[in-house]
């Protein structure tokens, strides 16, 4: 990791959706045990992934980790706390105003 | 909507669930085709965190209760409870005045984005740990998330909306949170939560000509898995007393309560049809939320919000116009509308430290967390 560069990486993952009525959930996971850092950027390749309603879907995928750069990461650890209002259930949409 | 005589909540084996579902899909694409549904963008937030410090967690000094909140998790008192019965009426969505219908799908989108943030950030943290106890934790609470998401997504499917997983193959960049705050922010986010939803479910109870959607009844259980995810994060900090008991942590905890408390005003003020609809007066139900969060965080903060304090509700309702300035000067757009936001941020700002800087009510912690769901 560099002061100022990013590097990126390729790595194998599973995507794996839940769409049924008793779980809704979408996860990714690196296959080759690659684990993401503060301020790290992660695309998966490919068409977008959707499960039919009532199944679960996984699929293997390759996806591409950018790796922030040293001051993007302590940037990121020093300020990401300040996100935690997106975890409460009254705080994400912004499409109503009065 | 269509009833189905056994849910695949209530499968025994895998084969039956399979088949309830295979049922269930062939049921529900037809009525996707035939609504044609609109899509909705979830736009999850994704979290990393110091995973080694979170492993390092003891819960030897409160194994006791520990072990019989995770028994009561294991348990799983409400699986095949969020599942539609006679009690789901039908919705009259075509019938449903745009304003509340924009508000109240707005509701269940927030409502459902958050259980799926919620259930990435356990999941991630079930993953990446280590330590038995709290890998198991993670992953009951991401199971109780994802639960209600697809719920809520049920409901949303009804109004003919379809969420779009899109995110999944978009760029998406990992913040960072200390496991300190994540155990504030947290906490606070499942015991708000809980007195959130009861508040509606007992009002709704003794009102219940304001129930305009069937989800509201089934708040009651929902908020019991709020509040369980709750107790646990209470004792997590209570193995560690300076989370709670450090002059500086005394500070975050504050400023989370303050935060956590202003942002939930603001924001349910920006819902004015959907809580004509309840019967709801939303200035009556914050300070309703915020007494019942204040009691049930006394079990582990040693402070609490003076909401009694004139300079609280004034402070809240200045918050609330800066917003609808900022909001408007967006709109705006150009170099006035720049202007106009900034003003409304420094208001914002000036009403947030005004807020904060109410002296907070000391008291003592009891040495057991424990509590029950009694609202």
């Amino acid at each position: 990791m560099g002061l100022l560069t990013r590097t990126k990486e390729e790595v194998p993952c599973v995507v794996t959706i839940s769409h049924r009525f008793e779980e809704l959930s979408a996860h990714v996971k690196f296959t080759d045990g690659s684990v993401v850092g503060p301020g790290d950027t992660v695309k998966v390749h490919g068409a977008e992934i959707m499960a039919p309603y009532g199944e679960v879907v996984e699929d293997e995928r390759m996806a591409t980790i950018t790796r922030a750069s040293g001051i993007e990461r302590l940037w990121t650890r020093a300020t990401g706390d300040f996100e935690f209002m997106e975890l409460c259930e009254f705080s994400f949409s912004e499409e109503v105003t009065v | 909507m269509n009833m189905h005589a056994k849910h695949s909540a209530d499968a025994t084996t895998v084969e039956e669930g399979l088949a309830i579902q295979e049922e269930q899909a062939k049921f529900d694409d037809d009525f996707a085709t035939e609504t044609a549904m609109s899509n909705t963008l979830l736009t999850p937030r994704f979290y990393t965190t110091d995973f080694d410090e979170l492993d390092a967690i003891d819960v030897t000094s409160v194994r006791k209760d520990w072990d019989a909140l995770i028994a009561q998790m294991e348990s799983d008192p409400n699986k095949g409870h969020f599942k539609k019965n006679e009690d789901w009426d039908h919705v009259d969505w075509d019938g449903m005045e745009p304003q509340l219908k924009a508000e109240f799908i707005d509701f269940l989108i927030s409502s459902c984005t958050a259980e799926f943030s919620g259930c990435v950030l356990y999941k991630e943290m079930k993953r990446r740990g280590s330590n038995k106890d709290i890998t198991q934790l993670f992953q009951l609470m991401a199971r109780d998330e994802a639960r209600h998401a697809g719920f809520i997504n049920d409901a949303l499917r009804e109004a003919g909306l379809r969420v779009n997983l899109g995110f999944l193959t978009q760029s998406k960049k990992y913040t960072y949170f200390r496991p300190k705050f994540i155990y504030y922010a947290t906490y606070l986010s499942e015991k708000i939560g809980y007195a959130r939803y009861i508040t509606i479910f007992r009002h709704l109870e003794a009102n219940p000509e304001h129930r305009f959607h069937p989800i509201f009844k089934w708040f009651e259980e929902w908020c019991n898995d709020e509040f369980s995810h709750g107790e646990a994060f209470a004792l997590l900090m209570k193995t560690d007393p300076k989370l709670t008991e450090s002059f500086a942590n005394k500070l975050w905890i504050k400023f989370f309560l303050t935060a956590v408390y202003s942002t939930m005003y603001v924001r349910d003020h920006q819902r004015p049809a959907f809580h004509a609809a309840l019967g709801v007066d939303p200035d009556w139900y914050a300070h309703e939320v915020f007494t019942k969060t204040s009691v049930l965080t006394g079990q582990i903060f040693p402070l609490m919000l003076d909401i009694e304090n004139p300079r609280w509700q004034r402070n809240l309702e200045r918050m609330q116009r800066a917003n609808v300035q900022i909001a408007q000067g967006k709109k705006a757009g150009g170099f006035g509308g720049f202007v106009k936001r900034m003003i409304g941020s420094a208001r914002a700002g000036a009403a947030f430290v005004s807020l904060y800087t109410i002296p907070a009510i000391k008291h003592d912690v009891p040495d057991s967390t424990v509590l029950r769901p009694a609202y």
